[in-house]
């Protein structure tokens, strides 16, 4: 039974984190990009 | 084990052992508080059908004609006609008969989703409805995990349908139909506490008889009825992979979101008001005026 | 004109009648196809109120809720939500340029709770005990459900104050509308604060299905999910609506109705950037739940589908569209992201619920035919207000007997 056996519920904690570092960046570049629309063309 | 418990359970195991019935678990000047069950012993089980009879005798509900073994051709789940059924189940240790209602579950699901209180928990132990409080959402049906309550989908005035424990049975000092018309012990009314005490007895007595678990022990967060079985819990048509958290938990985090929310969002709001009317104000556009800006306008930030 | 208070009831009261008359031509498209549906409907609901819920819809057991919770009452709620987001967006922060869509945002919101929520009351079996949560007799607060009830009708009542103003101008009443408009930015506050909490009370209600619905959507996330995506379901609620009016209501609106391009580049950036934010918590839960070997499965596919192609696919399109000023694009999107929308909600009340079901609910038609005459009832009392009341800027619907401008 899984109760009896060690679980640990924050293994993907890393990948997450990862994401977290992603999203902050791609973030940064989706803001600017959308931005660059302010600039009449 | 201190001395005094070990005695209750080796008498305990002596009544089970012989086939004796245990007097404790049939008292019924139980605490009042103190939640009360079913221990159904599959193995005991000859799958004879009069539970499903007292049951629908006792609750004005269509008798079944248990000379018809038909209805055991397939696996059969409670409906708006029968709050229990008797399933079969061929196993790799021969057939094996399962009583299906409702769990009577320690924290149920169906009362934490009913929002008038007609789905409810009693002092003792049965989960009742209520008809004239339930405005028949049917959310206590998408919330039970062992899918019990049905609902009378041909009716203009529906109900739901669903095992209540006999609790007006109860109320009268006796026990439950089904316990009171089974004539094999498969089916034994008490406290949880000495259903589990029996229960544990006859997997220590009899450890090649039994699967080392109690369904219903911790299930969903542990229920009234609690389960024996001589077969993996899984091939007889019980879910396993329920967990152990009473259902009420999955809503219990939201639930203390609403009022800290309602705490901090109109202050929130009322201060990015002020904030933006300052900014207005700075700007020295004209206050209040409902005109379109030129859509050249900067925006608030840079 | 003088005052509106003592004589003026009377003449009010004909100008409410005349103004109940309907205008305009009758062999509209919309009329033909609308009114049998709505008839039809009807009788289905005589069905439905005598003989059962179960002589017209195809609810089971196993699926109690069905195409009217899922559909109308799950995705309707969601799709108004460009109320709260546009009344913070104008009355909060004051960013007056949103200000011309504020009115027939909040109406529709108001129409989308009172029939789409509303239609909660057709599903209940016994709706004659609706009233039970709310007046005290039976009040079950450990329920979901019961804040989700108490927020619709409060929220409705929020958003009733919000457009009163509306009302108010219409029948001409100057010191009402004073009163009215002074409580705005309260019901504003208040309004976003239980759209916050319903819309992720919604999500909150599937929590308790734990046991039932397909790993690859369950997630103790669902309430934040809702939340977020109801953001840019809203705006992209109101990017179409005002796409459909454009054309509708020409005749009734002239050029006032279009000519807001800047607004809707302006929405479509605040959908994009809601979506954006949207598709990386659908990765975060799904990292966190780890279910790689669902992914390789018919279900797996379907969970693709809708979070590749309808919320990164129009989110990248919504971007692209706004950078690019290009209006097709960002209608494109919208109709996308609404799909999308569909397909969440939908998954998670009915399709992906109960996915191990040996048959599987689909809806009958009856449940279809009454869906879309909640949503042809909703299009029609629309119609009647906007064409009546001052809804549209600019638009002078109607010399009100005693109005003052202001």
């Amino acid at each position: 039974m899984e109760t009896y056996t060690y679980v640990n519920i924050f293994e993907t904690k890393g990948l997450e984190y990862l994401l977290l570092i992603c999203f902050l960046v791609l973030f940064i570049f989706f803001v600017r990009y959308l931005n660059a629309a302010d600039k009449p063309s | 084990m201190d001395r005094r418990n070990f005695l209750k359970t080796a008498g305990v195991a002596c009544a089970a052992a012989t086939g004796a019935r245990s007097a404790r678990a049939q008292e019924h000047d139980t605490d009042p508080e103190e939640f009360v069950g079913v221990l159904v012993d599959t193995t005991r089980c000859i799958g004879c059908r009069s539970c499903e009879i007292g049951c629908a005798l006792a609750h004005n509900l269509p008798v079944p004609d248990v000379q018809d073994d038909g209805a055991l051709e397939a696996v059969r789940t409670t409906s708006e006609t029968s709050w229990t059924v008797v399933n079969r189940f061929e196993t790799d240790s021969g057939e094996v008969f399962v009583k299906k209602q409702c769990m009577h579950c320690w924290q149920p699901a169906c009362t934490a989703a009913c929002l008038t209180n007609a789905m409810a928990k009693t002092a003792r132990g049965p989960v009742t409805w209520d008809g004239d409080k339930c405005m028949g959402c049917r959310f206590c049906m998408v919330s039970c995990p062992f899918d019990i309550p049905k609902f009378e989908y041909d009716e203009w005035n529906p109900r739901i349908q669903k095992c209540n424990l006999c609790n007006e049975r109860l109320e009268r000092g006796e026990k439950p139909a089904c316990v009171a018309s089974c004539p094999t012990d498969a089916l034994m009314f008490g406290t949880k506490r000495e259903l589990m005490e029996i229960a544990r007895t006859r997997i220590y007595a009899h450890p090649e008889r039994y699967v080392h678990q109690i369904y219903g022990e911790f299930e969903a967060g542990g229920t009234g009825w609690l389960y024996l079985s001589a077969v993996p819990f899984e091939q007889i048509g019980f879910r396993t992979d329920l967990g152990v958290t009473p259902y009420p938990e999955y809503t219990r985090d939201f639930l203390y979101a609403v009022p800290v929310v309602f705490f901090g969002m109109p202050a929130l709001l009322y201060g990015l008001n002020l904030l933006a009317a300052r900014t207005e104000a700075v700007r020295g556009a004209p206050n209040g005026a409902e005109h379109v800006p030129s859509p050249e306008n900067p925006s608030t930030s840079e | 004109m003088a005052e509106a208070s003592t004589g003026v009831s009377g003449g009010r009261l004909r100008f409410i009648l005349s103004e109940m008359k309907p205008r305009g031509r009758w062999l509209t498209p919309f009329n033909v196809i609308s009114i049998p549906v709505i008839i039809v409907g009807l009788v289905i609901l005589w069905f439905r109120f005598t003989q059962g819920l179960g002589s017209v819809t195809n609810l089971s057991q196993a699926f109690p809720w069905g195409f009217w919770i899922g559909f109308d009452v799950v995705t309707g709620v969601a799709f108004a939500g460009g109320a709260y987001v546009i009344t913070f967006v104008v009355y909060v922060m004051k960013e007056e340029k949103y200000r011309p869509i504020v009115r027939v945002t909040v109406l529709n919101g108001f129409l989308a709770y009172l029939f789409y929520a509303g239609a909660l009351v057709l599903d209940l079996g016994r709706p004659w005990h609706i009233v039970n949560p709310i007046i005290g007799n039976s009040f079950g607060y450990n329920s979901v459900l019961f804040l989700v009830a108490w927020h619709f009708l409060l929220y409705m009542i929020a958003e009733a104050i919000e457009f009163s103003p509306a009302v108010a101008e219409w029948l001409g009443a100057r010191k009402a509308r004073r009163l009215l408009h002074a409580m705005t930015l309260a019901a504003v506050i208040f309004g976003i604060t239980l759209s916050m909490l319903h819309q992720s009370g919604l999500g909150a209600l599937f929590l308790l299905a734990k046991a039932k619905i397909h790993p690859l959507w369950y997630t103790e996330f669902i309430p934040i999910l809702f939340f977020v995506s109801s953001i840019f379901a809203g705006l992209s609620m109101i990017i179409f609506e005002g796409t459909i009016s454009e054309k509708v209501l020409k005749e009734y609106l002239g050029d006032k109705a279009g000519g807001h391009d800047n607004l809707v580049f302006g929405l479509a950036k605040g959908a994009a950037i809601a979506m954006f934010v949207y598709y990386f918590f659908k990765l975060l839960v799904f990292l966190h739940e780890g279910h790689w070997s669902e992914l390789d499965t018919p279900w797996g596919w379907w969970f693709l589908v809708e979070v590749l192609g309808l919320v990164l696919l129009p989110c990248i399109l919504y971007a692209f569209g706004a950078r690019h000023r290009s209006l097709g694009i960002i209608k494109v999107a919208a109709v996308l992201t609404l799909i999308g929308i569909v397909v969440n909600r939908l998954n998670i009340s009915v399709i992906a619920f109960n996915w191990q079901a040996p048959v599987h609910y689909i809806p009958s038609w009856q449940e279809i035919v009454v869906t879309l005459m909640i949503i042809f009832l909703e299009i029609w009392v629309f119609r009647w207000v906007v064409t009546r009341m001052p809804v549209y800027p600019g638009t002078n619907n109607r010399p009100a007997p005693a109005i003052d401008s202001d």
